[in-house]
């Protein structure tokens, strides 16, 4: 287990993520969504992340926290930060922590 | 005050003077079946021995006494009756026991006036009457179970020597099949005696050689010829070395080895004493559990080491601990030999009594079509051999409605794994010197943190079973996510486990599994897979 996952150097500044609070950032954002549409949601990234279409997951999942009067502002910053192509084994544990995160609020 | 002082020093010399261990465990192992060899024969005790000097001629009278006893009971517990009546049976079963007694007697009754050849020669020809005379009316019916099934014991009798087999010394004149005949039983006492007095092993190269001759643990002579860089050692160097005579040991080796089931096994330590204990209790035990599964003998062998060395307090003997076994000897090489240390960290873990416990299991781990399908846990941990795949595969077994998984033996393997590879990859982390903290403290923090996560784990990661009320269901997803592990597949795993998950509201949302979940298999880059199995287990349970 790895506390700081993902770290990034750009220019002379490091940026980490913490998969705990990317989970944390999912679960705040959805709580107020009906739980159909979120396990409609969560088979949608189920399926993008299975082929490692990285470019799918974050097109459904910013299709859906695109709505200015939900509780998303979290979950915007986190991937403003660290949304990047990443290797498949970083994009498996990054895509399920949000997954996690969305199921726990059913 | 010089009385004292003449005391102390004679104490010393004492001391100095007693049989010990010399560290190396081949002649150690030696002293050690020369031990059992006098306690056997004369009901001498440890503390008698260690401190009797060594006498030749007595050692000489109790090794052939002891085989004796030992092929003659053999041969006789083996004999059999082909074609008859149960009645028959039953009474050949009585005269079995009758001719025990009678061997037992004529052991004891040796004429003292003697020299020690004759005595030997006396009761060897007594036996040999004994199980004639026990054995003649039934010699139509008796098996055939000597010479590849060719003689019976009666053929047998009539053909040996001296009543000797020792298949580890197979290849010494004294009791090769050759010479050992009827008539020659005195040439075999005499050549017997040519070694033990004068070092005399074999006629060809050095006749006093340290090899393959004396010992299946050494090389030949013969095929190791490369004297001119490696002079072969001789007895008389090593008996410097032991300040005994070692042919003794030598000669005793395999007295200091158990049947256990169907191996040879030998607990070494580098202390006499406690190797002495831990070999009797494992002898006691495993003749106490005789008809029982060869799984029952396993652990009582292992109660006996463990127990006595938690009795002890003694982590150091444990870490010092060596297992030797050999199944079998066949054309004069050791079958299947092995030599097991017990390292400091897996030392530490099992001197755990609900760790050790939980492991002392031998589980099914193949398919009942294979004759080796059963795995002993504990070894294979000693070994530090990985468990995982062994649970991996009995787990798939299960599925196929094999054989039940055995649950907490199973838990507690995975998750000692686990904690394992957690701890070795923080270490090679944070680049820890050698000597970590937890070396000195011998692990007690790894110890602590694996009950901790059985504990939590064996929770948590139940709750799984409310996946689905469909065992048939959990059996489909169980089977979907073995194979996802079996390919290593996070990705795979994953996403089988939250698509199902994601039908389960109630499930999905519980907070401590979807926190168990994340910490273990997402998080866990390590070794996610050991966690996946013991949520695939928990479906397997229904």
């Amino acid at each position: 287990m790895s506390e700081n996952y993902w770290e990034r150097v750009i220019g002379n500044a490091k940026q980490n993520l913490y998969l705990k609070d990317l989970k944390e950032a999912a679960l705040s954002s959805f709580k107020d969504e009906s739980d159909n549409y979120k396990q409609k949601l969560v088979y949608n990234l189920l399926e993008t992340v299975r082929n490692n279409d990285q470019k799918e997951f974050f097109y459904i999942l910013i299709k859906a926290i695109n709505k200015p009067k939900g509780n998303f502002k979290e979950l915007w910053k986190k991937l403003q930060n660290n949304y990047d192509i990443m290797p498949e084994e970083t994009f498996v544990n990054f895509a399920y922590s949000i997954i996690l995160g969305i199921m726990a609020t059913y | 005050m010089k009385s004292i002082q003449g005391e102390v020093s004679q104490y010393n010399e004492n001391m100095q003077n007693q049989l010990a261990f010399t560290g190396n465990w081949f002649i150690d192992a030696g002293i050690l079946g020369f031990v059992n060899l006098m306690e056997e024969v004369y009901g001498w005790d440890l503390n008698e021995i260690v401190v009797k000097p060594i006498d030749t001629e007595k050692f000489y009278y109790a090794y052939f006494i002891y085989y004796i006893k030992k092929t003659s009971f053999d041969w006789i517990n083996r004999q059999d009756l082909k074609n008859v009546k149960e009645d028959k049976k039953l009474k050949f079963d009585v005269t079995k026991k009758n001719l025990f007694t009678k061997i037992e007697k004529i052991l004891k009754s040796n004429s003292k006036n003697k020299n020690v050849k004759e005595q030997i020669m006396e009761i060897n020809n007594s036996i040999k009457e004994a199980i004639k005379d026990s054995f003649e009316e039934y010699k139509d019916c008796l098996k055939k179970s000597f010479s590849n099934n060719k003689e019976t014991i009666l053929g047998k009798i009539d053909k040996i020597g001296i009543i000797i087999n020792e298949p580890f010394f197979q290849n010494l004149n004294f009791i090769h099949n050759e010479k050992n005949k009827k008539g020659k039983e005195a040439d075999v006492l005499n050549a017997f005696g040519r070694m033990v007095y004068n070092y005399e092993i074999k006629k060809k190269l050095t006749k006093n050689a340290l090899d393959k001759t004396i010992s299946k643990y050494l090389f030949s002579e013969e095929e190791f010829t490369n004297i001119t860089y490696c002079k072969i050692q001789t007895l008389n160097e090593l008996n410097k070395l032991v300040d005994r005579p070692s042919i003794i040991f030598l000669l005793s080796f395999p007295l200091a080895f158990n049947r256990v089931f169907d191996k040879y096994v030998l607990f070494y330590t580098n202390n006499l004493e406690s190797c002495y204990y831990i070999n009797k209790n494992i002898k006691i035990g495993v003749e106490k559990a005789k008809d029982k599964s060869s799984n029952a003998i396993f652990k009582i062998t292992w109660h006996s080491i463990i127990d006595y060395i938690t009795e002890q307090r003694s982590i150091f003997s444990l870490e010092n601990m060596y297992l030797i076994e050999h199944k079998n000897i066949k054309q004069q090489n050791l079958i299947d030999v092995e030599y097991i240390g017990i390292p400091k960290l897996q030392a530490s873990i099992i001197l755990d009594d609900t760790i050790r416990e939980n492991l002392n299991n031998s589980i099914q781990f193949r398919s009942n079509n294979f004759k080796n399908r059963f795995c002993w846990l504990l070894e294979e941990f000693i070994k530090g051999k990985p468990l995982y795949p062994i649970i991996l595969n009995q787990i798939n077994l299960a599925l196929n409605d094999e054989k039940k998984p055995s649950y907490y033996s199973s838990l507690y393997s995975l998750i000692i794994e686990a904690n394992i590879l957690y701890f070795r990859s923080e270490n090679e982390k944070s680049n820890n010197n050698l000597f970590s903290e937890n070396y000195f403290n011998n692990y007690k923090g790894l110890v602590q943190g694996i009950k901790e996560d059985v504990r939590n784990t064996s929770y948590y990661a139940s709750l799984i079973r409310g996946i689905s009320n469909d065992k048939d269901k959990k059996a489909r997803i169980a089977r979907d996510l073995i194979s996802a592990l079996k390919a290593k597949d996070k990705n795979l795993f994953l996403n089988i486990l939250l698509k199902n998950l994601n039908e389960s509201k109630e499930l999905a949302s519980n907070d401590s599994f979807n926190r168990w979940l994340m910490e273990k298999i997402v998080e866990n880059d390590v070794c996610f897979e050991i966690y996946g199995l013991i949520l695939v287990m928990n479906l397997v349970r229904g």
